[in-house]
């Protein structure tokens, strides 16, 4: 590691304002994951409406704190109130809150923070370590892979989410759909403008998001207002030193999980969390606790591997552009909007701006150790906010949020729009992520698709020769294939007698 | 459960996160609605992507544009299949579990509020929309809606023009005068 690097990495601490940002995030952080009906992709795609004039440093330092307070804030819930508050969370519940129960709420809490922070740390390492060679092995990708690559994610993202993958794939196209609205860059050709003006400049995407995250998820609560929260009692937090060593060979088996989940484009904390759980389940002979009555390997196992993940998304989203899963779609929208290209030149280029993100995630994962440790007495007060003000709140925040960027009242209604929308796709069980996914990958799509094909001088056929003989592409190829083939009915005949051999 | 399902069981706990509801086997109220417009929507989102430059070449600006379309078309004729062919829940209703009066009152309120952004200013459409919309959720007296609504608006005026500088439509209340007369005040008294 160079000066150079060394210092980057050190810029949040140089400056103290970033210093608090990066603090604040990961407080609000903290609170927003665990508030039941805010999360972490609502608040990231709020703020960057409001930190859009902001330089780009202060503006990461806060959206960074964010991220990482918001995965760890879920957990909170989960013990205190088995409500978890963040997708991420949902493994944390089924162990927490027997804990809770038994009045052990206080070593529960403490031992998620401590995990929390260990998984965090060891993702940010592995993201610092490997980062690098992925983007200078990226930085060999021919345009075709980076298209397959896109489309792998967006399918990811869809089958993986929910259960319907054709479902999963429609929100993914109408996502690139929605990209593609407005004038071609390349030729300027009118597309899906319908011939109105206001058309022509495109959809904002963050009306999108906001519309997607914010406003649907709001109209969603508006169903369930008057919910009791259950108030535990606290008692000891810091857990002690020989806890910690006895679950550090499982946490880091739970970490590696993490951060391998968290790097696939397309698979985030939840899923890294429940797999970990799973890990855990099996692994463990013989638990103290059975898992599911309150057992610690069932609270270790998930909070070490959704922290870890974020490390791992960050691997993606910064040597490809392309997003680990909604929250870094988002994030990679705030850095576009900032002027950064996330990519592998990003590192060429810009190596502080990656260093410096390494360092502020490095920095907010300490904030969520100190504020995790401290402060739960207050804690159990505002997360029982009344959602009658929360939800109003809410809408406001994100009326006011799509109408910032550009000053334009036409982004508040493509806002609500979108809002009711995604109202109508949750409902009906389709995935919003792959849309916003979508939204953010149509762009290196179309240009790298056109790319590759007037490289191969329109010529399909060359095309495919060029895939099938270029060992990354056809690897990328046979993964998207697979995703397909996995939903047929010719897959679940082929699994059951794996499985059967398997079990005999 | 349905280990594929990751849904929300007990109708919407809050943990949503596009997460997505709905059920594996059954459909809900106006599901099949909703499946029947989006292949509408596709089928015509995809007739429109064809004008964009017809069938010229692969990599026409309509190429990307035609191709996603089309996946929309395809996967949304066979959502509508399947979904025609799953049992309706028997236990909700359209008005009651997907589209209740609070909801589209909401969506009434939020559109109104778009109206009025621009002329009204920020500060009063906020303040009419924050008072009726707690007032509604809450169902307490007005002294605590009017409380709690002058106490949110300040709070979020606050971070927004201080902290985060954003731009808001002023309307009619003179919002740059009083900023100036505080600011007046403030020197005025150091």
């Amino acid at each position: 590691m160079n000066m150079d690097t060394l210092l980057a990495l050190l810029t949040v601490f140089t400056q103290p304002q970033l210093l608090v940002l990066v603090g604040i995030g990961t407080f609000a952080g903290i609170y927003i994951g665990a508030i039941p009906g805010l999360s972490v992709t609502m608040a990231v795609s709020i703020l960057i409406s409001f930190t859009f004039s902001w330089d780009v440093y202060p503006a990461i330092s806060l959206m960074v704190g964010i991220y990482m307070g918001g995965v760890y804030g879920g957990s909170r819930t989960a013990i205190l109130l088995n409500i978890p508050g963040a997708p991420s969370a949902i493994a944390t519940a089924m162990d927490g809150y027997p804990m809770a129960q038994k009045g052990e709420a206080g070593q529960a809490i403490g031992v998620t923070t401590v995990m929390s922070f260990f998984g965090g740390l060891i993702g940010i390492l592995v993201l610092a370590i490997a980062a690098p060679f992925v983007s200078d092995f990226a930085l060999t990708f021919q345009p075709r892979d980076y298209m397959l690559l896109a489309v792998l994610g967006i399918l990811l993202v869809g089958s993986l989410s929910s259960g319907s993958l054709v479902k999963g794939i429609f929100a993914g196209a109408f996502g690139i759909a929605i990209g593609t609205v407005g004038r071609d860059p390349l030729t300027f050709t009118e597309r899906f403008t319908f011939d109105l003006q206001i058309m022509e400049g495109g959809i904002s995407f963050i009306a999108v998001m906001i519309g997607m995250f914010g406003v649907s998820e709001a109209l969603l609560q508006l169903q369930n207002v008057t919910m009791k929260a259950v108030r535990q009692k606290i008692d000891k937090i810091v857990p002690s030193f020989g806890t910690i060593k006895k679950y550090l060979p499982l946490s880091l088996q739970t970490s590696t999980i993490g951060v391998i989940i968290g790097a696939l484009p397309g698979t985030g904390g939840d899923i890294a969390a429940l797999m970990a759980y799973d890990h855990a389940k099996r692994v463990t002979k013989n638990p103290k606790v059975p898992f599911g009555k309150g057992a610690m390997e069932g609270l270790v196992a998930p909070e070490t591997a959704n922290n870890a993940a974020v490390g791992g998304a960050f691997i993606p989203m910064m040597t490809l552009g392309i997003p680990g899963d909604a929250v870094t779609a988002i994030m990679i929208g705030a850095l576009f909007i900032h002027g950064l290209n996330p990519g592998p030149m990003l590192m060429v280029d810009q190596p502080d701006m990656f260093w410096f993100i390494v360092g502020a995630l490095l920095t907010a994962n300490v904030f969520m150790l100190l504020f995790g440790l401290t402060g739960i007495r207050i804690f159990t007060k505002i997360v029982e906010m009344p959602r009658s003000i929360i939800i109003p709140m809410i809408l406001l925040l994100s009326i006011v949020g799509a109408y910032a960027v550009n000053n334009s009242i036409t982004d508040v209604y493509w806002m609500l729009g979108f809002g009711v929308f995604g109202y109508f796709m949750r409902h009906y069980g389709y995935p919003l992520g792959p849309v916003i996914l979508g939204v953010i990958l149509s762009r290196l799509l179309d240009d790298n698709w056109r790319r590759a094909i007037i490289s191969e001088r329109g010529d399909i056929g060359r095309f495919f020769e060029g895939v099938i003989t270029s060992p990354l592409s056809l690897t990328l190829f046979v993964a998207v294939l697979m995703i397909f083939i996995s939903q047929t009915p010719l897959w679940a005949t082929v699994k059951k007698r794996l499985f059967r051999k398997a079990e005999s | 459960m349905d280990t594929d399902f990751r849904g929300d069981r007990d109708h919407h706990d809050g943990t949503s996160d596009a997460t997505p509801g709905g059920y594996p086997q059954k459909r809900r109220p106006g599901e099949l609605g909703f499946a029947a417009f989006l292949s509408g929507a596709s089928l015509f989102l995809l007739y429109s992507a064809y004008g964009i430059s017809g069938l010229e070449s692969l990599s026409a600006p309509g190429a990307v544009p035609m191709a996603t379309t089309l996946v929309m078309a395809v996967t949304a004729l066979l959502i509508t299949l399947r979904t025609a062919q799953q049992q309706r829940v028997t236990s909700e209703t359209l008005a009651k579990d997907i589209l209740p009066g609070t909801v589209v009152m909401f969506i009434g309120f939020l559109t109104v509020f778009g109206v009025l952004l621009q002329p009204l200013g920020f500060v009063l459409t906020a303040a009419l929309f924050l008072l009726v919309s707690i007032k509604v959720l809450a169902r307490k007296s007005w002294v605590y809606t009017i409380g709690v609504t002058i106490a949110s608006l300040v709070v979020i005026w606050l971070i927004f023009r201080v902290v985060f500088t954003v731009l808001l439509p002023a309307g009619i209340l003179p919002e740059a005068e009083f900023i100036q007369l505080f600011r007046n005040l403030v020197s005025g008294a150091a």
